[in-house]
């Protein structure tokens, strides 16, 4: 079954709800849990399923999204056969109000018309959940269904399969079917096509807002969560950054938080997610908060619920408060001072 | 293949057997290192780093993980169309199988690899060493002096001079002498065991060196005092910085341990002179709620539940509730369990220590305790 599918990775979504943590990249490439992007877990979950062609669907700012993906080295998919393919929008202005619009895929019908895989998979780029497609697989084919949906607790976590050649017959006749996208077809019900869903049991996080976002992260801190996140024989891969491991000076406390490579804590750091590279000053008390990759904490600051993404430097002495339903969002590339937000 | 200016040959072959259970299944340069490397890679990253694209890795004793973890070299930006890193193993030829019978014998043996390059100058490295050397700086050293051959030195203490080879220089730092451990030195500046040499000298004598049946084929004992009999122009190149031979189990913990200091010279935070390694691929670390952690070097996907201080712990260790870790090198994957107290230990690879175990070192009269599976059967 390992080369029966072809692997869909739709990143066309644009979400105003994330719009601060999207103004230099697509939802795709969102930091998260520490050292990954949103995009590793779709990616990886394919990689660990087998799938060797991976086609992925980018509209909006999407460089550093390709810039974290590169050949897909880092995701085995440097092959000379298949591999990562990036098949960017050419026109902005195609609607896509739902997930595997037909008409992003017709602009490269190519790619569908050449492979040999007898499956596809379309999946969103931000759902988070370590997944094995093989089982997916295994019951659309047992059942005879038309598309399977894959679902948890009854919601739809926009992952999909179906024959390739179905897909094929979908995007060609859209126009006279009327279904513009994998959504439309799954959501009505006047055809006679299989719909199927799949129950997927194990943790998952959709992040479609910041307060989902904020929260997912901090989740990650239950051990039970993590656990079914992080599974030994079915690793997430991720872009690999050289960092050194964290340091943890002789004036660090850190209790109950995930610390990527590359960190010196020299502070107080509590229930947080600390990316790579972050430096955290003597006497400064992080808590409740997501600090992103190589983001510069002065001496004596104090942060509670914030969420600072990459590149920003916070002066000595800055203090910042937000609240669990409302994190305080600090933006890529600032520059944060004492007297800033007083 | 396409010349090369210098290409460098790295000697990876050695058992380095003082690390004991360290060593009996890998080679000493696959030995873990610093929470994260082996130490291999600061050679490695000190070529990549240094602009040196032609890497021949010479093994011999226990390859196969070393083999394994080199790969084609991407891990160092060393996967190159033309040169990049080759492994080197001893072989076989129509006269019988050789092996490496001495670190001079190991390069002649490979004389047909260096051709391909035409290289001017050949860097002679080992995969023992944990040091940051820009050995571009060190190459334009020995283009500037004219030199046949150049070799690195760096001032030991006097009183631990004689444990050395001891480089005898005059005022230009030409080398009029080279005396192996001697008992009574004449002076302190040792040798790395780094040497550049004019490719066409040393060509010239390792062909020499290979048909004199009393030769132990060694650079150190009979190439360097060939050269220096046949009146060549040798000259020293004094390196300032860190430098540590990591041969015992006790120099290993030292090593380890010189990164917590924070005066020490050897910072692997220098995103100039980044060493890099084969990446393990895991989570981030997770500390718990129970957990301490001071004055230490952690790296991803380990679980610390219990008190970690002054210490480095390697990817995948879980460290349980209740423990106590002080002045230990915990490496890859090891599980120490809860309650256990440890300090001034090195604990291998995967390694699980049962809850509630003691280990100190006074308890068994060693400085610096390597934990064995013998050992915690006892």
């Amino acid at each position: 079954m390992n080369k029966m599918m072809l692997g869909v990775i739709d990143a066309t979504t644009y979400m105003e709800s994330l719009r601060e943590l999207t103004l230099h990249r697509s939802i795709a490439a969102v930091p998260f849990a520490g050292r990954y992007r949103l995009i590793d877990f779709v990616l990886s979950n394919m990689v660990n399923s087998g799938i060797e062609s991976v086609a992925i669907f980018p509209k909006y700012q999407y460089r550093s999204l390709m810039d974290h993906l590169g050949s897909g080295k880092n995701w085995d998919l440097n092959r000379k056969r298949d591999g990562l393919f990036f098949f960017p929008s050419p026109d902005l202005n195609i609607p896509s109000p739902h997930l595997g619009a037909f008409q992003h895929f017709e602009q490269h019908i190519d790619y569908f018309l050449r492979s040999k895989q007898k499956y596809a998979l379309i999946c969103n780029s931000y759902t988070v959940c370590n997944i094995d497609y093989h089982s997916v697989l295994k019951r659309h084919i047992d059942n005879q269904c038309d598309i399977t949906e894959v679902r948890y607790q009854g919601r739809s976590l926009e992952m999909f399969i179906l024959e390739t050649s179905l897909l094929l017959d979908l995007i060609a006749n859209r126009v006279h079917t009327g279904y513009n996208s994998i959504v439309d077809v799954v959501r009505d019900s006047f055809h006679q096509l299989k719909i199927c869903d799949y129950e997927h049991n194990g943790y998952v996080a959709i992040i479609d807002s910041i307060e989902k976002y904020f929260r997912h992260s901090l989740e990650l801190l239950n051990p039970e969560v993590w656990q079914q996140l992080f599974v030994k024989c079915r690793p997430i891969y991720t872009k690999v950054k050289d960092e050194p491991p964290t340091k943890y000076t002789e004036s660090a406390i850190v209790k109950n938080s995930m610390v990527a490579n590359g960190c010196v804590i020299e502070g107080h750091v509590e229930n947080s997610i600390i990316f790579r590279a972050v430096k955290i000053g003597k006497g400064t008390v992080v808590k409740n908060s997501v600090i992103m990759q190589k983001t510069q904490i002065g001496e004596q600051c104090e942060l509670d619920s914030v969420i600072i993404d990459k590149d920003v430097k916070v002066e000595n002495g800055v203090k910042i408060y937000g609240t669990e339903r409302q994190p305080f969002v600090i933006r890529k590339g600032t520059v944060q001072g004492a007297l800033m937000n007083q | 293949m396409a010349k090369k200016k210098c290409i460098a040959m790295l000697l990876a072959g050695g058992q380095g057997s003082r690390l004991n259970s360290l060593t009996k299944q890998i080679a000493k340069p696959a030995v873990p290192f610093g929470g994260k490397y082996r130490i291999i890679d600061f050679t490695l990253s000190n070529c990549t780093n240094s602009g040196i694209d032609t890497v021949g890795v010479l093994t011999q004793y226990q390859p196969l993980l070393l083999h394994t973890y080199i790969g084609i070299g991407s891990a160092w930006d060393l996967d190159r169309k033309n040169g990049g890193v080759t492994v080197l193993p001893p072989y076989s030829e129509a006269s019988g199988v050789k092996w490496y019978e001495g670190t001079a014998h190991a390069i002649y043996q490979n004389i047909n690899y260096i051709e391909q390059y035409a290289p001017d100058y050949v860097l002679i490295l080992s995969g023992d060493h944990i040091y940051k050397m820009n050995y571009a700086k060190m190459l334009d050293y020995h283009i500037e002096k004219d030199a046949d051959v150049t070799i690195s030195v760096i001032e030991v203490p006097w009183s631990e001079a004689s444990r050395f080879g001891i480089m005898n220089t005059n005022e230009q730092m030409e080398i009029v002498e080279f005396e192996e451990k001697p008992t009574s030195p004449k002076n302190n500046l040792a040798s790395m065991g780094i040497y550049i040499f004019n490719w066409s000298i040393l060509k010239q004598y390792l062909e020499i060196d290979n048909a004199n049946p009393n030769s132990s084929h060694d650079f150190g004992k009979d190439v360097i005092p060939l050269l220096l009999k046949e009146k060549k122009r040798l000259v020293a190149y004094p390196f300032k910085g860190y430098w540590k031979d990591v041969g015992t189990v006790k120099s290993l913990w030292e090593a380890n341990m010189d990164l917590l200091n924070p005066e020490s010279e050897l910072n692997l935070f220098d995103h100039s002179w980044r060493i890099y390694s084969v990446n393990p691929n895991q989570p981030p670390q997770y500390i718990s709620v129970d957990a301490s952690v001071v004055n230490s070097l952690v790296n991803e996907g380990c679980i610390i539940e219990g008190s970690v201080e002054h210490s480095i712990v390697f990817q995948g260790v879980h460290i349980q509730k209740g423990a106590i870790v002080t002045d230990c090198v915990i490496m890859p994957d090891a599980i120490i369990g809860e309650n256990v107290y440890i300090e001034k230990a090195i604990v291998p690879s995967a390694m699980e220590i049962p809850s509630g175990m003691i280990i100190r070192p006074s308890l068994f009269g060693e400085e610096i305790i390597l934990v064995t599976k013998e050992w915690l059967e006892v």
